[in-house]
């Protein structure tokens, strides 16, 4: 039993860094109606400025994210504008595509900068930890599931409380009527996209430093990030939060209790079921118009 | 309007012909050849390559030095194989028929070196290997591959097992814990070690298989952890070898033992994530720097010569890989022929010195007789081999202290 | 009406000579470099076909077709091993087996998938992908698990090995063409372009938009996992993640997009170009790492210069050409500057 509970703590902790690269994809989907197959990509790159940061300037990875964000964000809006924006046919089909084509680029660039060799980032309470009752809690993950939190609530104030969060919820209601009553639709998304990037470098930090990563492992990151947010429902951001918490937790107790080898079958499982059930997704709307 | 659309098909078609046609060379003159070897440089296994590469590249300089393998002047080619089973294939075959490479050495993982195995021997050529030992590189009747390492994998573990039934009753571990990737390279290593030590009377506590493409091992690492075993058995690649340690040190778990099947060999890529806490840890090391094997000194300054570093921060990989070259130089100057037929039925025969110790194969290029895996252990920031006594620089640390 | 037959006329020549030509390819170039590339090219051809059925005709952008490659490919190799077939050329009579294997399961699995639409199909189609991958790797018994299966492998010298496999991947694409192209004359296929268009307007004109995505669903899963048997059988060895290879699945689906969705030509050219761009680009440029930047940059200019996909983009250039100087050139539109 209590392996059952540290392993639903455990699954809590990293599914709020999930959660917050999840809720970077879900908010692009949201605002812009394409996929973002390159998601995971950008959280390793993210990763990997960090990476390069923390070492070139001696500061700790969480630190580094004062640089990370910024850069990240402005990359994001230089993407959009230069790759995303020109596609005015089929967009939805075509962004899958460009947005792996740019997957792919990152992964060799990376590899070439940075080699395929796993790096890991360090910090010096990367294995210190504090006991709760019978188990012990470690650092790293509370601090990641503190920065998540923070960026989290950020997000959702700009969202909530400010004009430009209500012109990009518009945005995400309805496009089209937001152009009509005078959204510029294009730098919404433009900014969507670069916020998107700016919580792909967070959530990349505490990946980089809870997992050992190399240019490839955005290939599993990002198939994790696209069930998380089809089972929170396309552009819910509470949906991918949630979603993400499921994930995790329920892999991390299958792990436990029944085998490691099943933990991703389970989630995948509990995808399709809800699926069947409510084809939208948890906190989905449901879409009438297609992808 | 279709008339335009078939031309630029027949145009493409010819293209495509041009590309696989384009780069034929010329048959090269006798000295100098080439040796073509398939490394994963992306993808899944990319990590691995760069190891292969050094060991390989510092083998070629070696024998140039002296002359040339039997006199030719040799050139290493290395292609990536993303490490994919299309690629792998496509590329074994264009190293062979379009550049004519003179003789081919393995790739990285068991997984590739299967399906490029059956191809190279499609043309005859020997095919020595130095990280492809899993149970079905031996199990199709090729008679070209020869696996340079000490043992089978699947024996790897096998002198740990013999080392821990060795010790006094008062001080064996009463029980084991034991996890592993569902890798073909490392769960066979786990499940022998398991089932020897059991027959040792050594309780298991827990058992655990985890799929290769785990991320997070932290579950896995609570529950090994959460067992209290005394000895700790885990199959590991590089990625899990770091995640299960750090996770130990989190939960201030300390085993009197730990052994992992590969990551601990790879010098300063391993310790470089753990620091000081690698101390205690084991590997079963068919190599390390200290041995006292056929050419290791010349091995060990040349390489730090020529990469930089220190001893530890040597891969076994590479040390592999050069094995590779030092067997295929012996075969060569005895067969007195770089011909692949005569390499293959020199290499059946007699033994072979590597940096690794002596070995010799059996009919399906599984190593046998060789001296087999031994103990290698941080202490001190290095890793050492702790066993068995011939070859030991220093006893076991056992038990393993705590962490710091 | 003359240039029509004319046109007509052309066409059918053209894909004579083109047949003929892929007939004709091993001994034309029998050098195994070149017959391997042609295997792969040949496969992906049939992939990228058969995908197109269910994706192109209607719409519906499945990611997981992998798993029906892998599905295939296991059923193969694990019948080959229980029956104690002995390789050469009789395992080339069991891959319809291993179609037939496959259909069942795309029924399954259609039957549930097909309840969704749009994003959400895509990520359930990637689901069971992951799925089907687990369980290749979980069942141990039957597929041996993480240790991969075996296939028999034939006794072929180097020069020869390549042929018998080309010409079984030739088959099946010439199959999926050829069942592509009646689809698309039929009213089964107006059915599924209708349902790409507007699916609930094609339920209301009395489409059976159920049975008619399920039966492309499963025809097009067919011919993957036919063709994944061959593939098995050719690499001699596979592994869970070497045929449910999420990369093998975003491959077709890029060259049917490369070469233009919904079409008939445009997967084999999609493919054509593709297959052998990323095998010489990964064993030439490989070792530099920067063949994935190259890729990406081919794929990307593509897309962004002619995103509806070569065919239609091509015939729309042709179409637009042949408006000022064909025989329409008296008409007032001369004036338009090119």
């Amino acid at each position: 039993m209590t392996l059952v509970l540290e392993a639903a703590v455990l699954g809590v902790l990293t599914g709020g860094v999930y959660a917050l690269m999840a809720s970077g994809l879900t908010l692009i989907f949201g605002v812009m109606r394409i996929i973002n197959v390159g998601h995971g990509a950008l959280v390793v790159l993210g990763a990997y400025l960090s990476f390069a940061a923390s070492r070139s300037l001696h500061i700790d990875p969480f630190l580094t994210l004062v640089i990370t964000m910024p850069v990240m964000f402005l990359l994001g809006m230089v993407l959009q504008i230069v790759f995303i924006r020109p596609l005015k046919t089929d967009r939805e089909a075509l962004s899958v595509l460009v947005t792996y084509a740019l997957a792919l680029g990152i992964e060799g660039l990376l590899g070439y900068f940075f080699t395929a060799n796993y790096t890991q980032l360090q910090a010096w309470y990367d294995t210190a930890s504090f006991p709760i009752g019978s188990f012990r809690i470690t650092y790293v993950y509370v601090f990641g599931f503190a920065l998540c939190l923070a960026i989290l609530a950020v997000m959702f104030l700009v969202l909530y409380r400010t004009t430009f969060g209500a012109s990009i919820r518009a945005t995400m209601l309805n496009r089209t009527a937001a152009q009509l009553i005078g959204i510029d639709v294009d730098r919404v998304s433009a900014v969507a996209f670069g916020i998107g990037m700016a919580t792909a470098a967070a959530g990349g930090v505490v990946f980089g430093i809870t997992t050992a990563f190399n240019p490839g492992s955005h290939y599993d990151l990002i198939s994790r990030l696209l069930t998380i947010i089809v089972l929170g429902g396309l552009g819910s951001l509470r949906g991918a939060i949630v979603a993400a918490l499921i994930m995790l937790v329920s892999e991390d107790i299958t792990a436990v209790l029944i085998s490691p080898v099943w933990a991703n079958f389970v989630f995948f499982v509990i995808l399709v079921g809800v699926l069947l059930i409510r084809p939208q997704g948890l906190y989905g709307v449901r879409v009438r118009d297609r992808l | 309007m279709r008339k335009r659309l078939i031309a630029a098909v027949v145009a493409a078609l010819g293209l495509m012909a041009a590309a696989c046609g384009g780069s034929t060379t010329p048959t090269a003159p006798a000295a100098p050849i080439t040796i073509g070897v398939s490394v994963s440089q992306t993808g899944d296994f990319s990590g691995d390559g760069k190891a292969l590469v050094q060991g390989y590249d510092l083998w070629a300089q070696d024998i140039n030095a002296k002359g040339g393998l039997n006199g030719h002047k040799v050139t290493m080619k290395y292609v990536d194989d993303t490490s994919s089973a299309q690629q792998v294939v496509t590329n074994y075959q264009n190293l062979i028929t379009v550049d004519k490479v003179a003789l081919v050495f393995g790739p990285f993982s068991s997984l590739l070196t299967i399906p490029a195995s059956t191809v190279v021997a499609r043309y005859n050529y020997a095919f020595p290997e130095p990280a492809g030992g899993g149970p079905h590189v031996f199990d199709r009747g090729l008679t070209n591959v020869f696996f340079v390492q000490p043992a089978a994998v699947e024996d790897n573990l096998v002198s740990y097992t013999k080392y821990l039934l060795s010790l006094p009753a008062g001080q064996r571990p009463a029980s084991a814990a034991y996890a592993t990737q569902d890798d073909p390279f490392t769960q066979p290593q786990v499940d022998k070690a398991k089932s020897l030590l059991e027959a040792g009377g050594i309780k298991t506590s827990y058992y655990k298989v985890y799929p290769a493409e785990t991320t997070d091992f932290t579950p896995i690492a609570l529950a090994v952890a959460n067992s209290q075993a005394d000895a700790v058995i885990l199959g590991t690649q590089l990625p899990d070898a770091v995640a299960f340690p750090k996770t130990f040190v989190q939960q201030h778990y300390n085993p009197k033992t730990i052994i992992e099947t590969t990551g601990p060999d790879q010098g300063a890529v391993f310790s470089g994530k753990l620091g000081a806490n690698t101390d205690g840890i084991m590997v079963p090391a068919g190599w390390t720097p200290d041995a006292k094997a056929y050419g290791n000194d010349k091995f060990v300054s040349e390489f730090i010569a020529k990469y930089g570093g220190t001893s530890a921060d040597i891969s076994a990989d590479a040390a592999e890989a050069y094995s590779v070259g030092q067997v295929v130089d012996q075969a060569a100057v005895k067969a007195n022929s770089i011909d692949n037929a005569k390499l293959i039925s020199t290499l059946h025969n007699g033994s072979y010195n590597t940096i690794q110790g002596p070995m010799s194969f059996d009919a399906t290029g599984k190593p046998v007789g060789g001296v087999g895996v031994y103990i290698e252990q941080w202490q001190s920031g290095k890793a050492i081999f702790v066993y068995p006594a011939t070859v030991a620089s220093a006893p076991p640390e056992y038990p393993k202290k705590s962490w710091q | 009406m003359r240039l029509l037959r004319q046109a007509n006329n052309l066409k059918v020549s053209g894909i004579v000579v083109l047949f003929a030509i892929a007939l004709a390819l091993p001994a034309i170039s029998p050098d195994p470099a070149t017959t391997n590339i042609a295997v792969f090219t040949m496969m992906y051809i049939g992939l990228a076909t058969a995908w197109n059925i269910m994706g192109g005709y209607t719409g519906y952008i499945s990611l997981g077709h992998a798993g029906f490659f892998g599905f295939g490919s296991y059923t193969l190799g694990l019948l080959l091993a229980h029956l104690g077939i002995k390789a050469g050329y009789t395992p080339f009579l069991f891959v319809p087996l291993a179609g037939l294997a496959t259909a069942v399961l795309a029924l399954a699995i259609g039957w549930f998938a097909l309840r969704t639409r749009a994003a959400t199909f895509v990520i359930v189609t990637i689901a069971f992908m992951f799925m089907l991958q687990l369980l290749a790797e979980n069942l141990v018994g039957l597929t041996g698990g993480g240790g991969g299966l075996s296939f028999p492998v034939p006794p072929w010298g180097g020069d020869y090995f390549n042929t018998p496999y080309y010409y079984a991947m030739l088959a099946l694409a010439t199959l999926g063409l050829a069942i592509s192209w009646r689809i698309r004359r039929s009213k089964f296929g107006l059915g599924l372009l209708a349902i790409r268009d507007d699916e609930d307007k094609a339920l209301a004109v009395g489409v059976p938009t159920r049975a008619f995505k399920l039966t492309a669903f499963v025809v097009s899963a067919t011919l993957v996992g036919m063709i994944g048997g061959v593939y098995g059988y050719y690499v001699t060895y596979i592994y869970p993640q070497f045929v449910v290879d999420p990369l093998i699945g975003i491959s077709m689906v890029l060259m049917v997009f490369l070469g233009g969705l919904g079409t008939i030509s445009g997967p084999v050219l999609g493919a054509l170009i593709l297959e052998p761009a990323q095998l010489w680009l990964a064993y030439n440029f490989g070792a530099s790492r920067l063949y994935l930047v190259m890729y990406a940059a081919v794929f990307l200019g593509v897309i962004l210069l002619l995103p509806r996909g070569i065919v239609p983009s091509l015939v729309e250039l042709v179409e637009r050409w042949r408006a000022r100087t064909g025989p329409s050139a008296s008409a007032p539109s001369k004036a338009v500057a090119p």
